[in-house]
């Protein structure tokens, strides 16, 4: 960097890529030990496969190009949503916009360093799973796939465009806030409906035909001529070396950037000036300032925890998202009716155990380490437990209408005892784990809800862990016993 | 004979370093007491040992009479702490930030509700009082954060940097608020780099160094101690602290 002249575009792109390799706060010696395993033994993984298939001829088949295709956009959707992410970073939290448009630089170099640092971040982060494999398959035996480098830089950078675009444009239709929410949600929902497909197609398909299921789609595509045509073979094409379609994809990806550049400087001015002015609307109002004082501590603090949560469509939406990761269970439970209607409602039973659980913990984490002022707290003249079971009581009572949600559905479907016992256990086993998230407590900003960083996080799961194992086998136990013992009705055999 | 509002003593305190040695501080209730010192000099780290954020490593607290280490419920009770940073939800707006606290001090909604609309009305707030504080100017924020330090009427104040980030009019009125409250009888004790605060509404200062309390009294009385009556209080905080570094060429 030293050799470069101050404030040039390469300058400043490798200004914007050391930024992006330096996460937020302090990262642990051992995480990054293993990291750096981690990716050691992936590559001595990547040149073993390499080396066995030295000889193996990889030849670009329908079903190769079709593969390819698929994969590019796959890879493609994740880099937008990436990208959407870098681009509100960017714009709303990296704070460096105001001195890099305040020196004597044009403000289309500085935006253009600014997309190749969304693009190179973007394309770092997949190289890492992509390139330890591809790499060495082309290194022994297969110069082809030497294109799969060039393939991932193109993805990357119209990635890095089309995910600027959509921010900026969102922003100017929306607004900053709307344009913040919207893209995270966005960027949630993305992630998360890509596992709900590959766990229903693993786990949610009936019993034999989940690979079956899998073949037959990829199959219709390859059929329908999917990759291996037009424009859409560019990606295969690429992926296998085709100098052709390397050149146009790289060339495609290039004009993109430069005509983003050039048509959105405008628009990333205005995003930026935007994303320093205020983020609420003025509200005029005519009420009186009464409504909002309570009686009790415990009125004072769910009203505040509810209102925070309101605010933060995006926050919220990801402690609904947590649930998405408890598709695998969902989807098992149901292949269990296939073979065995006994146990749906134990297995129900369970898995409302394992809802509330995770639900209570989300919102106990957010309200007690994500305490956006704990020091308000500690001089405010209440005893700390007294405030963590107000805050514990606030959670359990925004987390009920989704516990609610499977014991009403067994009062429906089973039996009302069993579901209210389920009901009883559940509520008993979110305490628990509201409790053990409160004893764990540590302060962190809301904003790293999604990495839950905080100390004691590794023993804390593994009591949250065996708090859901055991309790959930309580409700699973006692509810085949009431449903057995006492021969009440089990769900219909249609669910 | 009535307590002083705030009575440390033999306090000491260390992170990674000793941060304060044997601090001796008493301030009498109904004063307007300014702490002095340079940066990294200890001030902020008193005043949360006052205010129960940090416990001293020795030493004793005491607000009122109260033993705020043993009693520490009945010393926050009647005490405020208002930090340089203001202690705020951004999205919450004003009134409802002080209704929450208002709920951590358990104070009735029929007091606490009047005197937040004065407190809003008084602070300019009263037009943004539904608007979310994430949109508000750091002068703004300061102000409704001062509305929620002065929510519960507080005996004793303890403010870090009070004026920060408040324009001259709002700066002026703080200042007149401070004294009101003094005048009937409750007890400010603030840190400020602005000297010209300290030398025009303190009764008395305490200028800190080191970890140590080096001098205390009326502005006479810290400039008979150091030695030249004729001094401003720049002239003589910048005496008793240290030289100052030369300007470069």
């Amino acid at each position: 960097m030293r050799l470069l002249p101050p404030g040039s575009f390469v300058w400043l792109v490798l200004h914007e890529l050391r930024l992006s390799r330096r996460p937020a706060g302090k990262r642990s010696r051992w995480l990054m030990a293993i990291g750096g395993a981690l990716v050691l033994g992936w590559i001595a993984l990547g040149v073993w496969i390499g080396s066995l298939l030295a000889h193996v001829p990889i030849v670009p088949g329908a079903m190769g190009m079709a593969g390819a295709a698929l994969g590019a956009i796959l890879l493609f959707t994740f880099m937008t949503t990436q990208s959407i992410l870098g681009s509100q970073r960017t714009l709303y939290e990296a704070g460096d916009l105001d001195l890099l448009f305040s020196a004597p630089i044009p403000p289309r170099t500085v935006m253009r360093a600014k997309l190749v640092g969304i693009a190179a971040s973007v394309v770092l982060t997949f190289a890492i799973i992509v390139l330890p494999v591809a790499l060495p398959l082309a290194w022994f035996g297969h110069p082809q796939l030497f294109g799969i480098p060039a393939l991932l830089l193109a993805l990357a950078l119209t990635a890095a465009c089309f995910g600027l675009a959509i921010t900026l444009i969102l922003a100017r239709l929306a607004g900053p806030r709307a344009a913040r929410t919207v893209g995270q949600i966005v960027a949630a929902l993305s992630g998360g409906s890509v596992f709900v497909a590959s766990q229903y197609f693993s786990n949610g398909s009936p019993r034999g035909q989940r690979g079956a299921m899998m073949e037959a789609l990829f199959e219709k595509m390859v059929a329908s001529g999917f990759g291996t045509h037009g424009v859409g073979a560019l990606p295969g094409l690429a992926a296998f070396g085709d100098p052709f379609a390397v050149t146009a994809l790289l060339a495609g990806s290039l004009l993109l950037f430069i005509l983003t550049t050039r048509g959105l400087q405008s628009l990333f001015l205005s995003g930026y000036r935007a994303g320093g002015m205020k983020l609420s609307r003025p509200k005029s109002s005519n009420r009186s300032v009464a409504r909002h004082f309570h009686n009790r501590l415990f009125g004072a603090v769910f009203a505040k925890e509810w209102r925070l949560m309101a605010r933060d469509p995006a926050l919220a939406f990801q402690v609904v998202l947590r649930l998405i990761y408890l598709a695998p269970l969902f989807f098992i439970i149901m292949r269990q009716g296939d073979d065995d209607h006994v146990l749906i409602a134990p297995s129900l039973a369970f898995s409302s155990v394992l809802i509330a659980g995770q639900i209570v913990s989300s919102l106990v984490w957010l309200a007690v380490s994500g305490e956006d002022t704990p020091d308000l707290i500690k001089v405010a003249p209440v005893r700390k437990n007294e405030i963590d079971t107000a805050k514990l009581s606030a959670a359990l009572v925004m987390s009920a209408p989704l516990a609610l949600l499977v014991p009403l559905g067994m009062a429906w479907t089973t039996s009302i005892p069993a579901a209210l016992f389920t009901l009883a256990v559940t509520g008993v086993a979110g305490w628990m784990s509201g409790m053990i998230e409160v004893t764990f407590a540590k302060p962190a900003p809301r904003s790293t809800f999604r990495k839950r960083r905080g100390g004691g996080s590794f023993v804390r799961g593994i009591a949250q862990f065996a708090v859901t194992i055991f309790f959930g086998a309580i409700a699973a136990g006692g509810v085949w016993l009431l449903t057995t013992t006492f021969q009440l009705p089990h769900l219909p055999t249609h669910l | 004979m009535n307590s002083p509002a705030l009575r440390l003593t033999q306090i000491h305190k260390s992170f990674d370093k000793p941060v304060i040695t044997g601090l001796d501080l008493t301030v009498e209730a109904g004063q307007l007491y300014a702490l002095l010192g340079p940066n990294g000099a200890g001030k902020t780290t008193t005043l949360r040992m006052a205010v129960g954020l940090t416990e001293p490593d020795q030493g004793s607290v005491e607000i009122y009479g109260i033993d705020a280490v043993r009693d520490s419920l009945a010393a926050k009770a009647i005490t405020a702490w208002l930090p340089d940073e203001p202690m705020l939800y951004d999205k919450l707006t004003p009134s409802e930030y002080l209704g929450f606290v208002a709920g951590l001090w358990r104070i009735p909604p029929r007091d606490a509700a009047p005197e937040a609309e004065r407190l809003l009305r008084w602070l300019e707030l009263w037009d943004v009082r539904d608007t979310r504080c994430e949109g508000f100017s750091r002068g703004m924020k300061q102000k409704v954060a001062l509305a929620g330090a002065m929510i519960h009427d507080p005996r004793l104040l303890i403010l870090d940097e009070p004026l920060t980030g408040l324009d001259a009019a709002m700066a002026r009125s703080v200042k007149d608020a401070l004294r009101a409250a003094v005048d009937q009888g409750k007890t400010v004790i603030v840190t400020t780099h602005i000297l010209e605060v300290a030398e025009r509404l303190a009764d008395r200062i305490g200028i800190i160094a080191g970890g140590k309390l080096l001098a205390e009294g009326t502005l006479a009385e810290l400039r008979a101690h150091a030695g030249a009556e004729d001094d401003t209080l720049e002239d003589t905080f910048i005496r008793l602290t240290s030289a100052p570094a030369a300007i470069p060429a």
